[in-house]
């Protein structure tokens, strides 16, 4: 193990590769399935959704007018949160969309700066690509338009600005993501292996490249959503839940799971019975939770129940392991699952 | 006792018998172990395009190699705690010798030549007394034990030959003992730091980094043949803290701390696994296999470039720019340009790619 204060199974996620002898995932149906159906769907809400925050951004940028279309796009972002590889990794988009977590306080002293030189660069929207990624997206939008600090601001004000160049900026990514999706990554998976494709150089890269952020996002949802707020049970810290600024902890810890759900059946040629009721009790945990920040984690009662949706996550991801990880022949990594 | 028909038969072999060179070991460009497709392991001598020249199947997961200076001869240690290390006549691809590291000892997986090829030095743990310890064999004793030398810090990783012998060590810093496997012992008190060590053991130089630092376990080591050395680091704190990950100093300078913008600096998830210098030196190479990057830097440590690939680890200088493996098999070339496939074997390419 390579991180002391991460768990062995949270790097192991995080590196799968595949055993050479993987069994390929077709490059038809499979294939087509999980790209059309989960991905470019995804990819095509989110850019929507961001378009539509932007606008009304532009319209009115006040917290009461933004907030609405600000959830709307974040709920798009949870259907394809997990895709970490490929359009969501290139120019550090992934930071750059969803900086968390925060434990250094990087958004809060990166907007800080920008406010308090009144830095010209919300006049060049366009360009708001040079900023700092911890002052940009989804989280330093929440912090913009929830934190009593920011969310007072006077239309036409500096901060005004900035929320409308962060939208701006968030819809200019999201746009780039389904585009490189649809004209880059999407005939990349496949054309896997065939001469002149430097992306994937055979079929099971493809499939692993799937699977393994299949298992890393459930493993974010568990150790890092979930896991985070839980800290220990002498030391809860509600503080360190997911945009618990905007009420949404509990709340992207369902979408999670939902668009999991989702790509583990378009992911599987195979039926998944065991998967899927797994998912259905992690999801039936967590609605009833009735928790939307996961204050309860200093309370023993609530704890425990947080601890539960915890453990169901882990059993839904130990049933993708051993029901798609297993018939993809998908074997834990090499030089990322235990570096030296 | 020897004999003296041995004695004689010796004389004519050494006589007879041109002592080989790399050329007869076709030209090998680079060392690497790797996984097989039967979950055994091995170790590959590729030539330049990173395709299969000989194979050397190990007893266990290896690490890295050295080739020695002249004769077509390599060493390839066991990945840590392994005890062996195994010598390799490369125009065979035969062991020749398997060396076993001492009781109460084992390697750390690295290891360099000095005194023209005939003193071999290995990172070892002397784990009984928590101390780093520099093993030496003497190659024309038939790599025989000669001695030990303090790395001068704990968990010497990578080690390199700089000019006069002058050794420089990576001291990850981390305690482990055999009996807690890979197990981390002393992460909140880890100090790691980079040794310069002469082959008497005597301490040129030490480099600590500052107290806010201490987890950032120095582990990997490129060095130009100015002096110049880069070193990789692997951060043992919270994963999002974006520290950096590649260090470039010089005997009785100061270290210069390199990292990209970041949201870069946060994908590589605070592990650097191999440095490499190439361009001429001009460029230092660090990859991460658990963030998929190659980050490309100046000599002057600023981001020069970034590639991506999944479990990307090894990296070593090549004629071209760099070479690169992965844990899929593949085979890369990059420059600040370009990164291409250039090969694919069917296994996992291991943590190390060493250029001969």
């Amino acid at each position: 193990m390579r991180l002391s204060f991460l768990s062995p199974r949270t790097l192991t996620a995080a590196a799968l590769s595949v055993g050479v002898t993987c069994a390929a995932l077709p490059a038809s149906a499979g294939l087509n399935q999980v790209i059309e159906l989960h991905i470019l769907q995804g990819t095509e809400d989110f850019a929507a959704a961001t378009r539509a925050l932007s606008d009304a951004a532009a319209a009115d940028c006040q917290p009461a007018a933004v907030q609405g279309p600000y959830n709307a796009a974040f709920d798009a972002w949870m259907e394809i949160s997990h895709l970490r590889f490929g359009p969501l990794e290139k120019d550090g988009r992934i930071n750059a969309i969803a900086f968390w977590p925060d434990a250094k306080g990087f958004i809060g002293r990166s907007l800080g700066g920008l406010i308090a030189e009144e830095d010209p660069i919300v006049q060049h929207p366009q360009d708001f690509s040079s900023v700092s990624v911890a002052a940009r997206g989804l989280f330093a939008l929440e912090m913009l338009l929830y934190d009593p600090q920011y969310s007072g601001y006077a239309a036409d004000s500096y901060t005004c600005h900035l929320v409308q160049a962060v939208s701006f900026d968030l819809a200019r990514m999201a746009d780039g993501i389904d585009a490189d999706w649809r004209d880059e990554q999407a005939p990349a998976m496949r054309s896997a292996g065939q001469p002149g494709n430097t992306t994937y150089l055979s079929d099971d890269e493809v499939t692993q490249a799937l699977y393994t952020a299949l298992l890393a996002g459930l493993e974010f949802t568990e150790d890092q959503r979930v896991g985070r707020p839980l800290g220990t049970f002498d030391r809860p810290r509600a503080t360190r839940a997911e945009a618990r600024r905007s009420g949404r902890s509990l709340r992207n810890v369902v979408l999670s799971l939902q668009a999991l759900r989702d790509f583990s059946e378009a992911l599987a040629d195979v039926q998944i019975p065991v998967t899927e009721a797994a998912f259905d009790t992690a999801l039936e945990q967590a609605e009833g939770l009735n928790d939307p920040v996961f204050a309860g984690v200093d309370d023993p009662t609530g704890r425990l129940k947080i601890e539960i949706l915890q453990q169901r996550i882990q059993a839904a991801r130990r049933a993708v392991e051993g029901e798609i990880g297993a018939a993809l022949g998908v074997t834990a990594g090499f030089n990322s699952a235990d570096g030296d | 006792m020897t004999t003296r028909r041995g004695f004689l038969a010796a004389m004519m072999a050494s006589a007879v018998v041109p002592s080989l060179s790399w050329a007869d070991a076709g030209n090998p460009s680079f060392l690497a172990a790797a996984r097989e497709a039967d979950g055994g392991y091995a170790l590959f001598g590729l030539d330049g395009a990173g395709a299969d020249l000989f194979r050397v199947a190990l007893p266990a997961r290896g690490h890295a190699g050295v080739a020695h200076p002249h004769a077509p001869e390599a060493v390839a240690f066991a990945r840590r705690p392994g005890t062996f290390a195994l010598v390799i006549d490369c125009v065979s691809g035969k062991v020749i010798q398997q060396l076993n590291s001492p009781a109460g000892r084992h390697f750390y997986g690295h290891g360099t030549f000095v005194a023209d090829g005939d003193i071999l030095c290995t990172t070892e743990n002397d784990y009984d007394n928590t101390a780093g310890v520099i093993g030496l064999w003497s190659r024309s004793e038939g790599y025989r034990r000669i001695g030990e030398i303090p790395s001068h810090g704990l968990g010497p990783h990578e080690i390199l030959r700089l000019a006069d012998d002058i050794l420089v060590i990576a001291n990850g810093g981390i305690e482990t003992h055999p009996d807690h496997g890979r197990d981390k012992l002393n992460i909140p008190t880890m100090q790691p730091s980079l040794t310069y060590v002469t082959p008497d053991g005597t301490l040129k130089d030490k480099v600590e980094l500052a107290p806010e630092l201490h987890r950032n376990s120095i582990r990997h080591l490129a060095a130009r043949a100015d002096g110049l050395v880069g070193f990789a680091m692997q951060w043992q704190g919270e994963q999002r803290d974006a520290v950096p990950l590649l260090g470039l100093h010089r005997l009785g300078g100061t270290v210069t701390l390199a990292q990209a913008d970041l949201g870069e600096q946060l994908a590589m998830q605070g592990y650097a696994g191999s440095i490499a210098f190439a361009g001429g030196g001009a460029h230092v190479g660090i990859t991460s296999p658990v963030g998929g990057r190659l980050h490309l830097f100046t000599e002057a440590g600023m981001l020069a470039a970034v590639h991506r690939r999944a479990d990307i680890c090894g990296l070593a200088e090549s004629a071209k720019g760099f070479m690169a493996t992965d844990g899929q098999g593949g085979v890369w070339q990059a420059d600040l340009q370009d990164f291409t496939p250039v090969h694919r074997a069917p296994r996992n390419w291991d943590n190390h790619v060493v250029a001969l």
